[in-house]
Order: structure tokens, then sequence, then C-alpha cells
């Protein structure tokens, strides 16, 4: 009996060219079975601009504007002016950039779409670095992770910048995380997001075996302790302000999930403890801001 | 219908009259004018959107995504605007889509300076855009419809562009007309490629060696093709309005011994000098430059085939080999013509280039058989160059 | 599957990159050097359990609601699911991988449901579809006799069963006292042997009523007698009033002639039989002390029944032996103890009791001796070897005499009822090989899953679904342990992982990132033109149906 309830139609198809067990595939592969075919995808620089195949060649049957970096925010703005003056209301425009487009050279168009309510959907897959140029960091790279720019020695000192809740406070409509590992989650907030009107943020974990040094057979299950360790929790944001967050979900310690990753193989006990104890204090501090949002709602 | 309009609202009424259906665009002096107008007619007077973007790079951005799903887009910017811009200037011309924008020429920071120069513009000519320069309000309104005309025929983006303050500010009569009027001219936009879930495409992916050397290939066709193209939307606006401005147009160069050679607003003053040099039986001409992409290599060959003496006068300066235009019509005439060409610059940042400016470049010009040196800074201050300009 | 596309002219191009195409081409497969590839395998429970009984596949049916088609599933290798599901000390949960998740499956109370269903819902058993003029005879009317006789008759041989005692069942009716297994539904699991027309002999002692060699109408024998005497404790008034073998006692019981043991009984010995001992000297009345020479650890008896035995008041003295037995008018009335100490491992791997000079007194009106059993094989040496007591046969029954077939206790010495069961099953299988001339195919294992194999990401947590007890019958001889209704065995088939066999939960093909595995009707299928082996798919699988196989050349 089957683990899952979701669509049957795929809209991705096999030959493309992600690495193995690369969990942006399986991102997009549940992203547009959520979506279906009435979508048009508009892709910055980041690896899907690689993935999904070489002109005349595309690996997703829905239409796909392939935009210059910084750009996702904007330009799928616009595709969604141009549709809706050609009598088109109802395709949905799916932005789909990685952590760079979004986080750093792409959060200029990404908060002007923000704020300006911009009806599209804007999904993150975040690998947590520059991975299609090599593996730099970028501000979704975590305290401690290992990457081409942040070498031994010097791994990465800042923490990971809070997206989702720099996006709430443009206050959209919805902002949410999900990931790979619960596939009906992700797909469900997709069908979310489609009939609701507005900007909607999703920010998907998709790790990264070449870059975070894990098995590539690993790339679900560390989907999964990212959830179960807090360090990613699955959070949905309404208006800016109402917290949905999924509690029912076994919890582990940091360390299990550190532990399968060889990027954070420099991390110290000392560095394990205080995520530890940041998690632990984020993590109250959500569940804190989820109970005032069932009060205000009854 | 006749109106009093300043430059920046001449473009407003072409953009209604072209009936364009998406706009997206930031605020910049001396452009906002065109977006402020627009803000008020978007939604009220004709049906288009306006996407408030957060800077110029989005407003690019957002214009290609909405030509990409097969709405008639526009934008307008200047300057520091145009220059932020660049990245994306580059990717509406490879991926084909016939966008409109208006430049008001103004010059480039640091330091500030928000009068009227041509680096802004002419440091974009390899992007594959189209450039016009236009010297009146009237051509202005005019060539927002020529620009969707033949951006929609060659597939390729095209820059109106006018002088800041001069044209943009300055209050001309312009006989405007609306977009039921304009149909005939410019029908719909009904682009065969376009974003459509229907019959899914994807644009832009990777392409290596093998495939992208014929792209490009493609689009230096278009953008030749585009110089029978603008003859043809010329023609047809004549037919219809009885108004032609040609891809370049010669003033009095029949006969004439010298030509100048502008662009912009210093075009109009051009004419008044060179009217009075030939009362006083100076055998001098002006060729007015409106297209410069694609440069219309022919055109300016015919038109300075008799002269002795071409003076280009470069609102701009392209550092260490002399004025834009003035290097353009040298590589052009180059193999056609032996006919020594002067550079002059003058006019840059803003700096008023009078009668006095112009007669000066003529004398210069007269006095020698050919230049001696490849470029004249008219009015420099420096004591060791003799040319005082204003 | 489409090529890549080549353009010969710059005209066949589109006018900017656009595609048109898809990336079927780009054969990914390529790029593997591990392969993964559906490998089911045994479940543990089923390798665990002696009679081989297909536990994954009658869970699964039963989770279907599918309980007569779980039963039969069940009566390919073992006819006696409720008895079994009563009994038997359950290795197949012993090896239940929910153990490392939560709790081991509860599969004897599944078991114990699926064959009281049987007999509640009267399911038809299998018919055998041929008859041959091959007649078996089957000695010893016990677990293994009658599971070899259902299994000849399914084959078509005609058996008879020759059992020395008044009824059938051997150890199942006159060892097992009733709390534990009741008689009706001993009777109705016979009952189901009997149905295929397996004739019975009862009172009839191979050896004291007929001889093997006046049994010339039958073309091969099975013996399983099983152990019938009881091992001696070797001391002076052993055969005093009130000092009987535990063996007998069980017999008085479950022949409805219970033997007194007065207020205090005291049993020697540690395994099921002294359980058995106990708890039935205690439903008489008596207050119970079990002697027993080496400590709890040792006790060879099943965990279950020494916690049923102590939880119902029975008290244990662990490292002490009887040592001398005193008499009032030929009737025991105390015992005196020896304590012992433990010192080296012997020959079964438990510490040897070694005596210490140390005594004590307990009161005792009944001794009762259940220290082992051995077999009584006078009747069968001319027919095939005997040696340590024993009769010589190997796994599948062969003796030294082509016609003679052995198995059960008689062969292997104590051991269990599903051991029994199962030797007599492939005793069958073999008799009937070499009667019809047939191939014998020995049951083959295939690779078990180990436990580490399970990705137990995709269970909740559940406890196990406990077993009510019947409170009344701790002190009378009704059965102490309830089965599972209707609602608590659905809850507990939920709970089995179906380790090593697929039971369509889709992992594999959702988590696939290059979509290379598809399903259809049920079955899925890897496409190796695209699988780039990242071996989610195995990791993923929670039941470890995916193996992996090096493709590097």
């Amino acid at each position: 009996m089957s683990n899952f309830s979701i669509p049957e139609s795929e809209l991705m198809s096999s030959g493309h060219l992600a690495c193995q067990g690369c969990g942006g595939a399986n991102a997009m592969r549940y992203a547009l079975k959520a979506l279906g075919p009435q979508t048009v995808l508009v892709m910055p620089a980041c690896c899907w601009s690689v993935i999904d195949g070489p002109f005349p060649h595309s690996a997703v049957t829905v239409p796909v504007f392939h935009t210059a970096f910084e750009t996702a925010g904007s330009t799928a703005a616009g595709v969604r002016a141009g549709l809706s003056m050609r009598g088109d209301d109802e395709t949905t425009v799916l932005a789909w950039a990685g952590d760079g487009g979004t986080f750093d050279i792409g959060l200029q168009a990404l908060s002007g779409a923000a704020e300006r309510n911009d009806d599209i959907i804007f999904a993150c897959y975040d690998n947590e670095a520059y991975m299609n140029t090599g593996i730099q960091r970028s501000s979704a790279t975590p305290a401690g992770a290992w990457t081409t720019t942040t070498p031994a020695g010097h791994t990465k000192d800042r923490p990971k910048k809070k997206i989702l809740d720099i996006i709430a406070a443009h206050g959209v409509p919805y902002a949410a995380t999900a990931t790979i590992a619960w596939p009906d989650d992700l797909i469900e907030k997709f069908q979310k997001a489609k009939t609701m009107r507005g900007m909607k943020f999703i920010h998907i974990y998709a790790p990264c075996p070449t870059g975070w040094k894990s098995p590539p057979e690993l790339t679900v299950e560390v989907s999964r302790l990212a959830v179960q360790t807090r360090l990613f929790p699955l959070l949905e944001i309404y208006d800016g302000h109402d917290y949905h967050l999924r509690r029912d979900i076994d919890v582990r310690p940091v360390r299990d999930f550190y532990k399968t990753q060889a990027r954070f193989a420099q991390m110290t006990d000392e560095q394990f403890d205080a995520m530890q104890r940041e998690t632990d204090a984020h993590w109250n501090e959500l569940v804190a801001r989820h109970e005032e949002s069932a009060r205000a709602m009854a | 219908m006749k109106k009093v309009l300043e430059g920046n609202h001449a473009i407003s009424y072409g953009v209604k009259a072209a009936d364009v259906d998406v706009v997206a665009a930031y605020p910049i002096t001396p452009q906002t004018q065109i977006v402020e107008r627009l803000s008020e007619m978007c939604g009220t007077d004709f049906d288009a959107r306006f996407i408030k973007v957060e800077s110029e790079h989005s407003a690019m951005a957002a214009v290609i995504g909405s030509s990409a799903a097969g709405a008639r887009s526009f934008t307008a910017t200047s300057s520091q605007g145009l220059l932020l811009m660049h990245e994306v200037l580059h990717w509406a011309v490879g991926a084909r889509l016939p966008i409109v924008m208006a430049n008001v020429n103004r010059a480039i920071a640091p330091p500030w300076n928000i009068w009227t120069d041509q680096n802004d513009s002419l440091s974009q000519r390899d992007t594959g855009w189209l450039q016009i320069y236009c010297e009146s309000n009237q051509e202005v309104f005019d060539t927002t419809l020529h620009a969707f005309y033949i951006a929609e025929r060659i597939h390729l983006p095209v820059m109106l562009v006018l002088d800041a303050f001069f044209l943009s500010h300055t209050s001309e009569i312009v006989d405007v007309f609306d977009a039921d009027e304009a149909r005939e001219f410019l029908p719909p936009f009904r682009p065969i490629e376009r974003l459509d879930p229907n019959s899914p495409r994807a644009y832009g992916n990777l392409t290596g060696p093998d495939n992208y050397y014929e792209l490009r290939h493609k689009i230096d066709t278009a953008m030749r093709d585009a110089l029978t193209v603008a003859r043809e939307a010329d023609d047809a606006f004549y037919n219809l309005w009885g108004r032609r401005y040609g891809i370049v147009e010669g003033y009095r160069t029949e006969d004439a011994a010298t030509v100048l050679v502008t662009s912009g607003t210093i075009t109009s003053t051009a004419r008044t000098v060179i009217d009075s040099r030939r009362e006083n039986g100076e055998r001098v001409g002006l060729l007015k430059m409106r297209l410069f992409r694609p440069f219309p290599v022919e055109a300016v060959r015919t038109f300075l085939a008799r002269a002795q003496k071409v003076a280009v006068i470069d609102r701009n300066i392209g550092f260490s080999i002399g004025g834009i235009f003035a290097q353009e019509v040298r590589a052009a005439l180059y193999g056609a013509s032996h006919v020594p060409v002067f550079s002059f610059i003058a006019g840059i940042g803003g700096r008023d280039v009078t009668p006095k400016t112009i007669g000066e470049i003529l004398d210069i010009t007269a006095a020698s058989e050919r230049p001696d040196r490849d470029v004249y800074w008219i009015g420099v201050k420096d004591e060791q160059l003799l040319y005082t300009g204003i | 599957m489409s090529q890549k596309k080549t353009f010969g002219d710059e005209s066949e191009m589109p006018m900017a990159s656009i595609s048109s195409d898809d990336m079927s081409w780009n054969r990914t497969g390529s790029w593997r050097n591990i392969k993964p590839f559906f490998d089911p395998r045994t479940s543990p429970c089923i390798a665990g359990c002696p009679a081989g009984e297909d536990i994954q596949s009658y869970i699964q049916l039963a989770r279907e609601g599918r309980y007569e088609d779980a039963v039969r599933a069940i009566w390919k290798t073992n006819p006696f699911p409720s008895i079994c599901g009563r009994v038997c000390y359950h290795p197949c949960m012993e090896a239940c991988t929910r153990a490392t998740h939560d709790q081991a499956v509860f599969i004897p109370a599944i078991e114990r449901f699926l064959g009281d269903f049987a007999i509640d819902h009267q399911v038809q058993s299998p018919v055998s579809t041929t008859v041959n003029g091959k007649r078996v005879a089957v000695i010893g009317g016990g677990p293994a006799g009658l599971s070899c006789a259902y299994y000849l008759a399914l084959t078509g041989f005609p058996v008879t069963v020759f059992e020395a005692k008044e009824a059938l069942g051997g150890v199942l009716r006159y060892g097992i006292p009733s709390y534990r297994l009741p008689k009706n539904i001993l009777d109705a699991e016979i009952a189901r042997v009997e149905r295929l027309g397996v004739a019975f002999r009862t009172s009839t002692a191979v050896g004291r009523d007929v001889t093997m060699e006046e049994l010339t109408e039958y073309s091969a024998f099975f013996i399983s007698v099983g152990l019938q005497k009881n091992r001696l404790l070797g001391m002076e008034h052993e055969d005093a009033n009130g000092v009987m073998p535990g063996l007998e006692f069980l017999e008085s019981i479950n022949s409805g002639k219970p033997v007194a043991v007065g207020r205090h009984a005291v049993v020697v010995g540690g395994g099921n039989t002294a359980m058995d001992v106990a708890r039935s000297a205690l439903r008489l009345g008596a207050h119970v002390t079990v002697l027993y020479r080496r400590t709890r650890q040792e006790m060879p008896a099943i965990e279950d029944e020494i916690e049923d035995a102590r939880a119902e008041g029975v008290v244990f003295r662990f490292l002490a032996t009887p040592h001398r037995i005193e008499l009032s008018q030929g009737h025991i009335t105390r015992l005196t103890c020896q304590e012992m100490t433990l010192g080296e491992l012997d020959e079964t791997g438990r510490r040897r009791p070694i005596p210490v000079d140390s005594y004590f007194d307990i009161p005792a009106d009944s001794l009762l001796t259940a220290t082992g059993e051995v077999a009584d094989t006078a009747a069968f040496e001319p027919m095939a070897r005997i040696e340590r007591g024993l009769i010589v046969a190997d796994q599948f029954g062969r003796t030294s005499n082509p016609k003679v077939f052995a198995g059960g206790d008689i062969v292997s010495g104590a051991s269990t009822v599903v051991n029994a069961i199962a030797r007599g099953r492939g005793a069958a299988e073999l008799i009937s090989s070499e009667l019809t001339g047939g191939k014998f195919h020995p049951r083959t294992e295939k690779k078990v899953v180990a436990m580490e194999d399970v990705n137990t990401a995709y269970f909740a947590r559940t406890p196990r679904t406990p077993m009510t007890d019947n409170e009344h019958a701790r002190q009378s001889f009704e059965e102490v342990h309830n089965g599972y209704t209707c609602d608590e065995v659905r809850s507990e088939l939920d709970r089995c992982f179906s380790c090593g066999v697929c039971d369509g939960c889709d992992n594999c093909y959702v988590f696939c990132p290059d979509v290379a595995i598809s399903r259809e009707n049920g079955v899925y299928t890897i496409d190796y033109d695209f699988c780039k082996g990242c071996l989610i798919c195995v990791r993923e699988c929670p039941r470890a149906v995916l193996s992996t196989v090096n493709e590097a050349s």
C-alpha cells in the first residue's frame, strides 16, 4: 500500500543532467506534479539551468524561461503580467531559483516581487551554496560548513540567513518551508499556493551530495534529518504573522544531521553544542508563535 | 489631435497609441515624466499593466518576462539606469524579444550630471539593440510606433533615444492619435513563439559552440534586415500620416563640399547654421544620423559620396579613439571613399552646443585639408588647445 | 528513444535557443558504477521458523482481510496454527526486525487468531487431488506423526496412524495442560487430519500390540513416538507414594483423573515440562516450589512459561537439588535439598552445577520430577539404527532402513512442537518422492533480511498489541490467555514490516531523482538506461527489498 497520495503524472523526465542523488531533481519532480501542466517556469542561473539539458532539448514538459541570475522575481512578475494581459490568469507562474538567486544576488528582485505582492509562486530549492559554479559559499550556507570559498580552517562563520523571516516580513499571503523527504507535504503546499492570489514563497531544503560531501543514497535521509533535528522546521506563515508549525515529527539531536556530511567534518563539540542550543531556542520561539497564532484564530 | 507636449509625455502618448500591454519602469531624472504619465494612463486610458519595479535591472527583466509571455512591452530609462540594465539588455536580444525602450540621453556618473550626453546609449551599441536618435517631440511620438513595427518584424528590441531636457522637458506641438487609429500601422502583437503551456518550450537552454555561433549569426542577419524594415515602417507611416524621417536624412547635401554629421537636438541647431552659411555662399550640408544601429553604411556612403570634407559632431566620447559617430562613419567610408573625416567632441555633460559652436566647427574644418588630429574637443578648458567653443 | 538533435543548416534552427525536444536520448545509466536491483529476501521470521511458515505472506493476506487465504498459507507448512499459536516458543518473534524499532510483532497471537478463525468458520482444508496405492504407517500420533500423516494424505497416500494411548495428540494432549492448550482446540485441529481420510488405530502400541514386522501391507513407516519415559532422579525412595514422574502426573490430569498433590508440591526441573507440572499442581490447590540446579538464566523453559508460573505464585528455588526423601508411612513428607553453585561451562554451553556442602529442608506432600525424558526404542531396534537411546535419522527423516523414516523427539531428543511438525512434513515430502519416484526438493534458503537493512523511518512507534488474560483461569484449567479480537489482530497485523518482500509502498518509485523506477500492476521496474546508481531506492526501501551489485569493469 502506497505511503503517498500524490499525483501520478510526470512532468519531469529521465535523462536530465543532475548529479546522482540530487535533491533538487526530486524537488522539481514534486513541484511539477503539484502544479500540473498549466505552469510556466522562470529559472535564473542555478543548477537547474544545466540540469534541464542543452538546446534544443529540455527535461521538463512545461514552458521554461531561462533568465539572468538576479532576475527570477522580476522576470516572473513580468511573465505574470504578460500572461494576464493575454487573458490567461489560470497559468501558474513559478520562479524556480537556487539559494544564490534567492538569498543573495536575487534578493532584490525577490523582495520587489514580495513587496508588490505579484501573483507568482517563488520556490527556492536550497542546497546551501553556489553549487552550479562549484560549491562556493552563499548566505544560505550554514555556519561551520566547508565550501570552496570557506575552506578548511576558514569554514563559514556567519549563520544561515533567515530567508523565511525576511519574506514573511513583507507580509506576503504565504511563506512556507518544505523538503523532499516529505513529498506529500511539499506537494500540498504547492497546491495550496496555487489556489492563493498574491506572492507565495516556498523554501525547499534540497540536499546536494556533491557539495555536502555525503553519499548520494543518503539524500532523502539527510533531508529527513534536517527536519527531525529541527535545523529546518516545517513551517507555514500566512500574511506574515500567522504561524503554523508542524510538530508531529520525532526529534533527533543536531549531531545526527551533521555527521552525515563531510562538509561539517571540522566542527568542534563546542560548535555542535552551540548549534543545539540555538536550534532549541529557535524551535521554542516557533512553538510560541504557533501557539499565539492558534490563540488569535480561536 | 495636436497637443503641446514635452518629449517625455510624447513618449507616453506613443506608448498608449501603440496599445502596449505591459510597462515596467523605475524612475530616474530626466525620464520620470514618462513613467508618471504612464502610471496615470495604464489601466484608465488604456488597458495595460504597470509593474512598479524596484530597479532598472528588474524593469528590463520584467519586460523580458512579459514580452516572452506574448505581451507588447515597454520601458524607459536613462544614464545610470540604462547602465544597470546592461546585462539584461543582452538578454532581450538573445531571447529575440521585441521590446521597445525609450532612453533619455543623460551623462554618466561619477560625478552626478543630469544633463544630456550620448555615452549612456552609445555604450550599449554592441548589445544588439536597434538605436534610433530623435530630433523632435513629434519624431519621438512617431518613432515609438515605428519602433514596435520594426521590433515585432525582426524580433529584436529597439531603443528610441532623445536628449535630456532639450527634448524630454521641452514642450513642442505634437500631433498625436490613439490606438484605434494606430492599429492600421501597428496590428496587435501575436507572436508565434511565446510562453504557452499548450505548446511548451524551453527558452535559453545551455548552448555550446556548436550552435551558439549560428544563433548569433541570425541576430546579425536580423539587424541587417532591419534597415529594410525601418524603411518600410517609414513608408507605411508616411502613407497614413504624411510624415517621414528616413533612416538618415540629408539636408542640403546634394552639392555640399563639407557635410556635417549630427544626431539628436544638435541637428536642429545645425540646420540653422547650414542655412545661414549657405546664405554666405558656402556649400555646406548636414547628414542627420537617425538610425545608429543597424549602422546605415550604404546610406552614409551615398550621402557623403560627393563631399570633400566631413565633420562629425559627437556629444559623446570613445576614449582614446574619438567621437563614436565619427568612428563609425570612418569605418563605413573605409573602402568606399577617402574623404577626410573630422571628429569634433561637443556638448558632453550637457554643455550647450550653440550656433557659434557649430560655426567654429565649420571654420576649423575649412581651415585645413585634412584633420591634424583624430579628435577635436571643442571648448575644452585647456590653454594648449585653441578651440574655445561657446 | 530520441536522438540528440544536430542541425545541418542554420535555417533548420529556431530563431533563438528554443528547445522543443526532450532529454530521452541522454541515457544517464552510463554514469553508474553500482546497480540497484529488486532482490526479495526471506523475512527473518520465516528463516527463524523451524516449520518454515511463510509468516510474511500470511500476515500480508490477513492485512487485506483475506483470513481464509492467510490460514491456507499457514497450512502449506503447518497444519496446526491454533496449537502452535498457543504453545510454540516462537523463534519467529525473537528474529522479528521490529524489535529494533519498538517491539517485535506478536506473531504467535496472530497465528492463533487465524487458526481459531479457521476452526470457528469451518474453513475447508485442501483435499488431495491424487490417490495412489502405496500405504504408509505412521507410528505415534503426536505432533510429528500427525503432521507427517496430514502431508502424506494431501499427496494422496492412504495413511494409518498407530497411537499407543487412547486418544491422539501425544504431548499435545497428555503433556501440555488445558490452560495452555484447550482440548477442544486440539480435537478440532486433529479432526482436520481425519477429514483427509487418515485412519487412526488408537490404543495400539507397536511393539506391544502389533510388531513392525507384521505390518507388511505398508510400503513405508514413519516413527514418531516421542520420549515416553521419565529420567529418574536415581534417589532412594523414588518409588514412594507421592513421588511421581512429571509426565505421569500430567497424563493423569489430561486424562481427566488428576492425582492428588497435597498442600506442598515440589517440582524438580527447569524445562517446559517442569513449568506445566508446577502450574498444574498449583491449580490442584498446592503451594508449589520448583527446584532447579542452575539459575533462571539457564532454565530451558520458554520465558513466557516461566513468567506465567511466577505470576501465578510458583516459588522458585535456584541452585538446589533434591538430596534425601523423608517418608512417613511410605509417603513423602519432607525433602532435604542440597545447594549448588555454578562452575565452568559444560558441553551444553551452560555453567556446570557443583554441589555445595549446605542443605535445607522443605515440606513436601508430593515430589514431581521433570528432569528430562528418554526414549523407549525397544520396538524399533531391529528396524533402524539406534544410538545413544535415539533413532538415527537425518534432517529429512532417512534412517539406516530405506523403508523406515523417523522424526520428532525420538530422533532429536527433547525438542519443541514446531520442530516435530517440521520434521513430520519434511519426512512426508521425502517419503512421497521415494514412493512415487518423484524428485525431492529440500527447502532452500534465500538470503535473509538483516536487522540493519530495514529503514525504520517509515514506521510510527506503536507498542505491541497486548493480549488479555482470563484471570479466573489462574486457578482453573480454563485457557489463561485470551486470543486477539478482530480489532486487536488488525492493529497487530499493521505492525509487520513485511521484511524482504515488497508491499507496494512506492518509496523507490517516488524518491528516484531520475524518474527511473516505474510501477505497473504493483510491479516495479528500474529503467537501467537512466538509473544513475544513486541508490536512494535501496536506502529508502523500508523493508530491504533492493540489493546492489558493482558494475565497475
